[in-house]
């Protein structure tokens, strides 16, 4: 069994790209002169009706996320798009990955929030934490050195706050409360599920197997997500369990449309989305500090070409991208999945520039032909 | 004179800390700035010719220590009273240099007697009023190079210290040293809100100096420490950038020496 997950990062892609060229980056300092609220509206409007879709064609949840400063992400905030999609759908569990700890000033808040969306949806809460990209730390100018050190704070003092009775008191390094004692707890015990992304950090994934928590690869190369899923069931050996495929995700951008033809017609749209907004400055993506040197290290050693140089073609060779007809792309999720053994599969099923017609089709498609294959 | 001085790790508070000495005389205690201890170069032979001269590395810099409580420029400063103490090196003249300006002004406006007189070249730690304090941090350090000088061509040693691609061993360094600015300096941005107050309480001869051209601090910071000072001017020095040390070095020893006497 295969669960299938549907993602759209709720990009503004409404100006002409080549709008990029006159910044560094399309993200963190590209002038928010060319947001226009009211497309903006439109287009939350039109997400938001493709996510119930996604429901009522039978994906079993919905992905969303996070960013700041930037046209390819209009979520700044999951906890807000979480509650609209707790209240817009009914079944789908809705994998927020997730709230960003280390630039978050206020953990007790936080577990507030997604207990509170955990008790709407009725126990549909998988909760994602993440540290942030480093362009993050520079939006919400929070220290890079002390990045991880405050994501684990952060989620100690969580899951203590969703797990221990309060009031308790909590002196941190980086936080502090006189009365931890939220009234809103989650329904689901001892709390939700905890998702943790990863491109390569060795931290996290050992961090995420010292938990036990499901570790999502986010469009890494196979051999790299295979790399890491390993050493994830290494740690766990050393620790006495086997982790199981629930434990692994793989997010990969897909599209599906009736002929081979139209799919890579449609696909090209996600180019957009393997463009510019994965340009920038060195520093902007990894401030000093933000990754330890053994992280760093990975990065260098690894040095798989940057998605922004490769062809459309290159791209679908190499499973970031899967384009096709139904029976194309059933079997190559099936591969990815068979090959890497994970048990959730989040597509990106809608980027960049894709119309909410080719996403609209797409997702009856994945919901009539796809999904049921992966079922088997 | 040739260069000669001493490399050495004393302690101080159980931590260590890298340090060059060279020089004869009443002695002078160098603080580097942000990017790190740029070593024995012409402008401090040129000093210790008059001075005992000490370059230590900051904590958390090259082979100096930090210690784990170590996190602002305020610790930065308590530390160095310590290390002034017990290095026996307090009375000492002091010149800081950029970030190290920062510190050495913390040090002085905690401690009366820490130093005889007090040097500033190109300091952070007051906010501007009107321009800003370039953003080190979110440009590559090549980029950082060029927003150093006015007129490289007229800093005789730049060859000498940049020329080269460094090591791996001193790319190692140069990151270490990057991210313990980035944790002393991120928020505020290289400036301490208490400072302009705290300097009021600063009893002895200061000078602070300035490259007209300084594009990283705007001179208007200059003018601002001299304000807030009591006992202090304002050497401008023109056609310069940031580190008049390095850019003019025969002025910029001049203008320290006709000081410190």
């Amino acid at each position: 069994m295969t669960d299938v997950f549907y993602f759209t990062e709720m990009p503004f892609a409404e100006f002409p790209e080549s709008e990029a060229e006159k910044y560094p980056s399309m993200r963190l300092t590209f002038p928010n002169t060319y947001f226009d609220p009211g497309k903006a509206h439109d287009l939350f409007k039109r997400y938001l009706d493709e996510y119930q879709h996604a429901e009522e064609m039978g994906f079993d949840g919905l992905m969303i996320n996070e960013h700041h400063n930037t046209p390819s992400c209009m979520d700044v905030e999951v906890n807000i798009s979480g509650g609209i999609l707790a209240r817009i759908t009914s079944r789908a569990k809705i994998l927020m990955l997730g709230n960003m700890l280390p630039t978050s000033d206020n953990p007790v808040r936080l577990a507030e929030e997604i207990a509170m969306l955990d008790v709407i949806s009725g126990g549909r809460i998988l909760s994602g934490f993440v540290r942030g990209i480093g362009i993050e730390s520079w939006a919400n100018n929070t220290n890079p050195i002390h990045n991880r050190e405050r994501f684990e704070e952060c989620h100690d003092l969580i899951i203590k706050a969703w797990t221990t009775p309060g009031p308790f008191r909590w002196e941190g390094k980086h936080y502090q409360y006189r009365a931890v004692n939220p009234w809103m707890l989650p329904v689901q015990q001892p709390h939700p599920p905890v998702w943790v992304p990863g491109t390569g950090s060795p931290e996290t994934v050992e961090w995420a197997a010292r938990n036990h928590y499901t570790y999502a690869a986010f469009l890494t190369p196979l051999d790299v997500a295979k790399n890491l899923f390993q050493r994830y069931r290494e740690y766990a050996a050393e620790d006495g369990w086997e982790p199981g495929p629930e434990k692994f995700a793989y997010m990969v951008c897909s599209h599906v449309n009736e002929t081979e033809e139209k799919a890579q017609e449609a696909g090209k749209a996600f180019l957009w989305r393997m463009n510019y907004p994965l340009r920038g400055p060195r520093e902007y993506w990894s401030p000093p500090g933000y990754a330890s040197r053994a992280g760093a290290a990975a990065t260098a050693a690894r040095r798989p070409t940057p998605l922004n140089e490769l062809s459309y073609q290159e791209l679908q060779e190499r499973y970031h991208l899967v384009v096709g007809n139904p029976d194309s792309v059933t079997r190559q999720l099936r591969h990815i999945r068979d090959e890497l053994g994970v048990g959730t599969l989040l597509l990106e099923a809608q980027g960049g520039q894709l119309s909410h017609e080719d996403t609209m089709r797409s997702i009856e498609l994945f919901g009539k032909e796809v999904i049921p294959a992966l079922k088997d | 004179m040739a260069a000669e001085f001493t490399e050495k790790i004393v302690e101080v508070g159980g931590q260590k800390v890298h340090m060059l000495t060279g020089g004869s005389g009443d002695p002078l205690v160098l603080f580097h700035g942000a990017g790190g201890n740029t070593g024995w170069l012409r402008y401090v032979q040129a000093l210790a010719d008059h001075y005992t001269v000490y370059v230590p590395s900051h904590p958390g810099y090259h082979q100096s220590e930090r210690p784990e409580w170590l996190e602002t420029i305020a610790d930065m400063a308590s530390f160095y009273t310590w290390f002034l103490e017990e290095q026996g090196l307090e009375g000492a003249r002091a010149i800081g240099f950029s970030m190290g300006g920062w510190i050495a002004s913390e040090v002085a406006a905690t401690c009366r007697h820490a130093f005889s007189k007090l040097m500033l070249v190109g300091a952070v730690g007051i906010k501007p009023e009107q321009g800003e304090i370039a953003d080190i941090f979110i440009i590559s350090p090549a980029q950082v190079n060029d927003l150093i000088f006015h007129d490289p061509k007229q800093a005789p040693e730049y060859d000498q210290i940049y020329g080269q691609p460094p090591t791996p061993e001193q790319a190692e360094i140069a990151e270490g040293n990057r991210e313990m600015a980035v944790r002393l300096c991120w928020k505020p941005y290289m400036y301490d809100p208490r400072l302009p107050g705290l300097l009021g309480r600063v009893n002895i001869p200061a000078r602070v100096v300035w490259g007209r051209e300084d594009r990283l601090v705007p001179l208007e910071c200059g003018e601002l420490y001299q304000q807030a000072l009591p006992q202090s001017d304002l050497v401008v020095i023109d056609e310069c950038g940031h580190s008049p040390q390095v850019e003019k070095p025969d002025e910029f020893v001049r203008i320290a020496l006709e000081f410190l006497a």
